[in-house]
């Protein structure tokens, strides 16, 4: 009974510790770094919410994929670390102030007494199945057929794009 | 049968806020393109979060189906993203969005 909780606070601590070093960290490297401890204990996060397919998708596709991506860019393009970390005057305090207004409406909206009623209260039992990938699968393929393979061109389309991007050359 | 959860949602949801936040703050006060787009990552993770906790609310798995395509839409996203930053650093030498002021006249 003890161990999810546990679980989730070392889960919750890791990843808002990661989170707040790769804003606030200097050199770029290190923030994608910091970033994939994020992404790695938010799947664990999953894991804990019986998202097993979601979990294992999270470490390929965002952990694994995306930031290979990210560090590659990186490493292209050899950018250093910015001399001065944050953006200038007006422009920092008033992004902190606007972030601090996001932060208590989101609070706010968490901690409202829920709209409807019932629905929130229960956390009903799940079968066995819950979140393993045949059963996304059978409602993938079934219900939501068409936007999966609207998503497939749309992932075409930005493989084309990046490529024209990245090859033209501007000016 | 798994039992319900030990963990409130609303854990789940203060979490994901938090997270969001952070996200926020990163794409407002960071200079560098790249940590910008690594903060709009952490947002898109955010609430993501908050889908499978609600899905995981609910006993049904629309929001895991939701997850899935917004993991999608963010890895064409990076992949735009990313070329559109090499053109810009490669013709301005600069991956910093204070000196990327073209439109700005």
């Amino acid at each position: 009974m003890l161990i999810p909780a546990f679980l989730f606070a070392m889960f919750a601590g890791v990843a808002i510790g990661c989170a707040v070093g790769m804003v606030f960290h200097r050199n770029p490297v290190h923030c994608a770094l910091l970033l994939v401890g994020v992404l790695l204990s938010i799947s664990g996060l999953f894991i804990l919410l019986n998202a097993s397919f979601l979990a294992a998708l999270q470490v390929l596709v965002y952990a694994g994929a995306i930031m290979v991506l990210f560090l590659f860019v990186l490493m292209l393009l050899n950018i250093r670390g910015e001399s001065p970390l944050l953006t200038r005057g007006a422009a920092k305090g008033f992004g902190i102030l606007f972030a601090i207004v996001v932060f208590v409406e989101l609070l706010w909206t968490v901690l409202s007494p829920q709209v409807e009623p019932g629905g929130m209260a229960a956390s009903p039992s799940v079968p066995r199945s819950f979140g393993s990938p045949a059963a996304i699968g059978r409602v993938l393929y079934t219900v939501w057929l068409y936007p999966f393979e609207i998503t497939s061109i749309l992932l075409l389309i930005a493989v084309i794009g990046a490529v024209v991007l990245a090859k033209r050359k501007f000016g | 049968m798994i039992p319900a959860p030990v963990v409130p949602l609303v854990c789940y949801q203060i979490l994901a806020a938090i997270l969001f936040t952070i996200g926020v703050v990163g794409v407002l006060v960071r200079r560098s393109a790249l940590i910008i787009f690594m903060s709009i990552e952490l947002m898109l993770n955010a609430v993501n979060l908050s889908f499978v906790a609600f899905s995981r609310q609910h006993g049904t798995m629309d929001g895991h189906i939701f997850v899935f395509f917004v993991m999608a839409v963010a890895a064409a996203e990076v992949a735009v993203g990313l070329a559109i930053l090499v053109a810009i650093f490669r013709n301005r030498d600069t991956a910093n969005v204070d000196d990327v002021r073209l439109l700005r006249g």
